[in-house]
């Protein structure tokens, strides 16, 4: 069993960046913004129950 | 084995592409069950569930019959949040949730 602790490990709720971590970014350019097919995925949802047998 | 829900993201059934410039509305096989978060959608014949995760999306696809076309009922979204919108309506019409409004109910 191995246990990391991190010194500089923010809290859990702490925003994350996917990308750019160890990146420098230049002047003149801008961080990378949300991808909108994650906008996409956050206003619809599709859940398939048919393999819910007997729940109904 | 495979008997529980499952999320799929963006799954794709075989329906009509989806066109914009058309009018759309709810697929009276839909319910809508209000939700907290915006709505849950089910469709009777499918027996797809879909959560609509925004009140604003909701409130759009309700809607959506009344106006001539999606475009159109479009317009009231402010327009940075329109294309994330577009694919909302586009990923429901691929789940057969909003259908081709019909030649008998179209807008007058």
């Amino acid at each position: 069993m191995q246990q990391e602790i991190r010194a500089d490990a923010g809290p859990a709720s702490a925003p994350s960046r996917a990308t750019g971590v160890g990146h420098d970014l230049g002047v003149g350019q801008e961080p990378e913004i949300q991808d909108p097919g994650i906008a996409e995925e956050l206003l619809v949802e599709e859940v398939s129950i048919d393999g819910m047998c007997g729940v109904y | 084995m495979e008997c529980a829900a499952s999320t799929k993201a963006g799954a794709t059934v075989m329906t009509a592409p989806f066109e914009p410039g058309r009018g759309y509305e709810l697929n009276p096989a839909v319910a809508l069950r209000p939700e907290p978060f915006g709505a849950l959608a089910y469709h009777f014949g499918n027996r797809r569930l879909s959560f609509l995760k925004a009140p604003e999306l909701v409130e759009l696809v309700r809607g959506l019959g009344s106006h001539r076309c999606v475009s159109d009922a479009l317009a009231a979204v402010p327009e940075g949040r329109r294309d994330a919108y577009l694919r909302a309506l586009a990923s429901l019409a691929a789940a057969d949730m909003i259908v081709p409004r019909t030649v008998r109910s179209a807008v007058a």
